[in-house]
């Protein structure tokens, strides 16, 4: 009896999917192969032209391989919105709606002057609320079946998202911009990133966190 | 024997059939579609996996691995309500298509 699964990992190729997918998809096609030969033995032929047979009724491994990648990248991308983006989003929108609800009502924060005008500013209640703001993330992520980091890029999103426009400003205020200062700028968006960035970040983190401690109810295993 | 761009698009609905009936395995789905349709629908591994993928992908069914009496894992597939749902309507939808071309082509049964 053939290989089956050598013989539809050689005509598959290398597939551009998950390891364990690309396993699951050879081992699902090889048993198919299998059954359709050992029915064709069991039919009177003999090994060896059941083989054949089962290899020519196979069908354009061209065609399948392009269908099976296409149609597992519709699955990858759409987990990738359920898993990452959708849960990025919540926690963004939330994050910086309570924030602006505390600005708008006027709130004072916490400031601490690190140079003249440059200062940690820290909105206390809103910092209270981000483990939660977190923790939503990540349970929607997790919901959506992620593990791992997707969990926390979705859960901490909001830090990370204004991270990353401090990092394009940050380069351009200093090499770019001929107008300031550049100790005073520097002092000024370590002071930022401090307050916008690492405190939040580690405030959804440890909500991320402390939520994935608890136990979803199931996952489907497929 | 049927072109295979014609038989593409009746496959859907002829999983959702045979699955309706209870949880089959990839190979038992193709097989049964053939014996139902006398041979006439036959689809390749290129035809029936990505359409599963697919048809799961979707919340149409869903695929379980099994492990058999002889130890061999099988992935075999359910039919979810989703699926169910889909049925009716599909069946529909063929019917509505198969009445406006005895009208316009002459098609009867054999």
């Amino acid at each position: 009896m053939p290989d089956w699964r050598a013989y539809v990992r050689q005509n598959l190729g290398p597939l551009r999917l998950d390891r364990q997918e690309v396993s699951d998809i050879s081992e699902e096609l090889a048993g198919h192969l299998e059954q359709l030969s050992e029915e064709l033995v069991a039919g009177g032929f003999s090994e060896a032209e059941a083989a054949l047979r089962t290899r020519a009724m196979a069908g354009d491994w061209q065609v399948l391989r392009q269908e099976v990648v296409s149609a597992k990248r519709e699955r990858t991308m759409s987990q990738r919105v359920k898993q990452i983006w959708l849960p990025s989003l919540v926690t963004l929108f939330i994050s910086w709606g309570i924030l602006a609800l505390l600005i708008g009502a006027r709130i004072q924060p916490l400031t601490w002057h690190v140079n003249k005008p440059p200062a940690v500013i820290l909105y206390i209640p809103w910092l209270v609320l981000l483990p939660s703001i977190g923790a939503a993330g990540g349970y929607l992520s997790r919901r959506a079946q992620a593990r791992g980091w997707r969990v926390y890029l979705a859960g901490t999103f909001p830090a990370l998202a204004i991270g990353c426009v401090f990092l394009i400003v940050l380069p351009f205020r200093v090499f770019v911009d001929p107008y300031v200062v550049h100790d005073f700028e520097f002092v000024g968006m370590m002071a930022m990133t401090l307050s916008w960035v690492l405190l939040p970040g580690v405030a959804l983190c440890i909500g991320v966190a402390l939520e994935g401690m608890r136990k979803l109810p199931t996952a489907t295993k497929n | 024997m049927i072109r295979t761009e014609l038989k593409r698009g009746t496959a859907e609905l002829a999983v959702l059939s045979v699955l309706e009936q209870g949880p089959l395995h990839g190979y038992e789905i193709g097989r049964r579609i053939e014996e139902r349709s006398g041979g006439t629908l036959h689809y390749t591994l290129a035809a029936l996996y990505p359409l599963l993928y697919r048809m799961e992908h979707r919340g149409w069914l869903r695929g379980d691995w099994e492990t058999g009496d002889s130890g061999k894992r099988r992935r075999c597939y359910r039919l979810l309500p989703r699926g169910r749902k889909m049925l009716k309507p599909m069946r529909a939808e063929w019917a509505d298509l198969f009445r406006a071309l005895r009208r316009v082509a002459k098609v009867t049964h054999a």
